[in-house]
């Protein structure tokens, strides 16, 4: 998977727009781009939050919504270069001394992320677990009824 | 006809919410077609405060017969809350607690007075919108001849027996648009016939894109977002969207704002937006020439006036698909696309920003839409049709 975005390729023809044409091809394209693993970024899982009310009555939309939450459960407590925007001594002296807060800053809420990272894990995981064991239930007593209904109509 | 039209604020200068400007629209087409007009109202100014900050009385505003009426002071507004609270958390409300809410709601004795008073002279009473314990008073009090105006939403609320109650012993609803009338079907069993779809007008008017970028400063396409930014406009959710967009794509586009709101956006967002505030009309209209997209993110509309005037500045937009009726409006105009995720946004925002001929077509087709439907004459002719039924 690339992380660079790629966009949705339409066409568009020269007669007036049929926008429910255009809206299903768009749909169609997003559902082969998210197949890719294109929208799988913890951004976009930060962003549908305050979409979960109207996702949650689609299992597409949420089976892409937990993917995102899988990528972005974890807090990111690597190093990262440490800059600043003032040129010459100032500068270099404000890069060590932010340098040396941030060892100070990991060392002592490491135990406290990492113990995060595992409960956030969980989490996502008996979350996913459930939705799996909701949409075996469901596929299972779908047969069910279908074959309930054959014997009856037969 | 002598008609009387019941909303809970007018402003002469314009300056009120949505359903507000509706109900003083409707009642000015009426007037102007020589009906004898009395717009009824309250003195307050303030829709989270509901004081009484103007004087009660009558005046003569454009040709209506507009009538102030003091808001209820002793109402109770921490039993009012205490309900709504738990009708929004979609509980079991009492009919007690449900008149209660009614009650200490937005009334006016006085303007019940008035109706008790002059209800015999009255051909028909059209108020809304349905929320305000004014409106369901009014149908009390006018029992037989009152119209409601609802700018119904799908919410708790209106699954409230005293609200159903209302609309199904009214004597017909003028509803804004189709998908409003199939709601109250579904809701409250309503017949469409005796239930019109009448809308309001909006006037052409001339717009400057250009000056107005040109005035702001603004050299990169914009997006453009009007109206009061709140958790029940859905903005919180088009802030996150377009937050990740400009992460995604890099200060490709910026962002304007228009009218207020606690809302704040995100900080990383910040840096591209540019908020215009309150603005002028002739400001919008210039805005929405301006930009690139119309973003109307909320499911919670009646009608949607500003996307309409949108399209008539020649902007395509972009609704979410749980927006019943701006979704009806796209499909019904080709002026809009509707997106139900991230991933759509990002998409349908991406092809509306990089091929300017689509979103040109679809600017005028949105345009063309609102010259043929929402023209005065069309509008006017929907309405008096309805009148001629009360």
């Amino acid at each position: 998977m690339s992380d660079e975005p790629q966009h949705v390729t339409v066409r568009v023809g020269a007669e007036g727009v049929d926008v429910e044409a255009l809206v299903s091809e768009i749909r169609a394209e997003v559902a082969r781009k998210r197949e890719e693993g294109v929208y799988t970024d913890a951004r976009i899982g930060r962003a549908e939050r305050h979409n979960l009310m109207y996702m949650a009555d689609s299992e597409e939309l949420l089976r892409f919504y937990l993917k995102c939450l899988r990528d972005g459960v974890h807090v990111d407590i690597n190093d990262f270069v440490i800059e600043d925007r003032r040129p010459g001594f100032k500068g270099r002296m404000l890069v060590k001394m932010k340098t040396v807060i941030w060892t100070l800053l990991k060392f002592y809420t490491f135990r406290m992320w990492h113990q995060q990272n595992q409960v956030n894990g969980l989490m996502v995981t008996a979350i996913e677990s459930s939705f799996q064991q909701y949409e075996k239930k469901i596929a299972s007593l779908e047969e069910r009824i279908a074959k309930l209904e054959q014997g009856s109509s037969e | 006809m002598k008609l009387a039209w019941i909303t809970p604020r007018f402003s002469p200068e314009g300056v009120v919410g949505g359903a507000e400007t509706l109900i003083r629209h409707l009642a000015s087409l009426a007037a102007e077609a020589g009906h004898e007009v009395h717009l009824l109202t309250t003195c307050a100014r303030d829709h989270f405060t509901w004081v009484n900050d103007r004087e009660p009385g009558e005046e003569v505003i454009a040709g209506l017969q507009v009538h102030y009426f003091r808001v209820n002071e002793d109402r109770d507004v921490g039993r009012f809350l205490e309900v709504q609270n738990l009708i929004d958390r979609g509980r079991a409300v009492s009919e007690e607690d449900q008149e209660a809410w009614v009650a200490n709601s937005v009334c006016s004795r006085d303007l019940n007075a008035w109706l008790e008073q002059e209800g015999s002279t009255l051909d028909a009473v059209l108020a809304g919108p349905y929320l305000f314990g004014l409106t369901v008073e009014a149908s009390r009090v006018c029992h037989g001849k009152f119209w409601l105006v609802p700018c119904l939403h799908d919410e708790a609320f209106a699954r409230l027996d005293v609200i159903a109650k209302m609309f199904r012993e009214a004597q017909g609803c003028l509803f804004n648009a189709e998908p409003e009338r199939q709601l109250a079907a579904e809701l409250y069993g309503l017949p469409v016939e005796g239930n019109p779809v009448v809308g309001m007008a909006i006037d052409p008017v001339t717009s400057d894109g250009e000056g107005f970028r040109t005035q702001r400063g603004l050299t990169k396409p914009y997006v453009l977002y009007c109206g009061r930014r709140e958790e029940g406009k859905n903005t919180h959710l088009l802030f996150e969207y377009l937050n990740t967009y400009l992460e995604r794509r890099a200060d490709t586009v910026s962002v304007v704002l228009a009218g207020s709101g606690d809302l704040q956006p995100p900080e990383t967002l910040r840096p591209h937006i540019l908020d215009l505030g309150f603005v002028t009309e002739q400001e919008k209209h210039d805005a929405m020439a301006g930009a690139s997209v119309f973003i109307h993110p909320s499911t919670n509309e009646s009608f949607g006036i500003v996307l309409l005037e949108a399209w008539l500045a020649g902007t395509p937009a972009m609704v979410h698909d749980r927006g019943e009726v701006l979704r009806w409006q796209c499909e019904s105009s080709g002026g809009g696309l509707w997106f139900r995720y991230y991933p759509e946004f990002e998409a349908m925002l991406d092809l509306l920003l990089e091929t300017p001929e689509l979103a040109g077509k679809m600017g005028e087709q949105g345009r063309q839409y609102v010259l043929d439907h929402y023209n005065r004459q069309a509008i006017s002719d929907r309405l008096l049709s309805a009148l001629e039924n009360t």
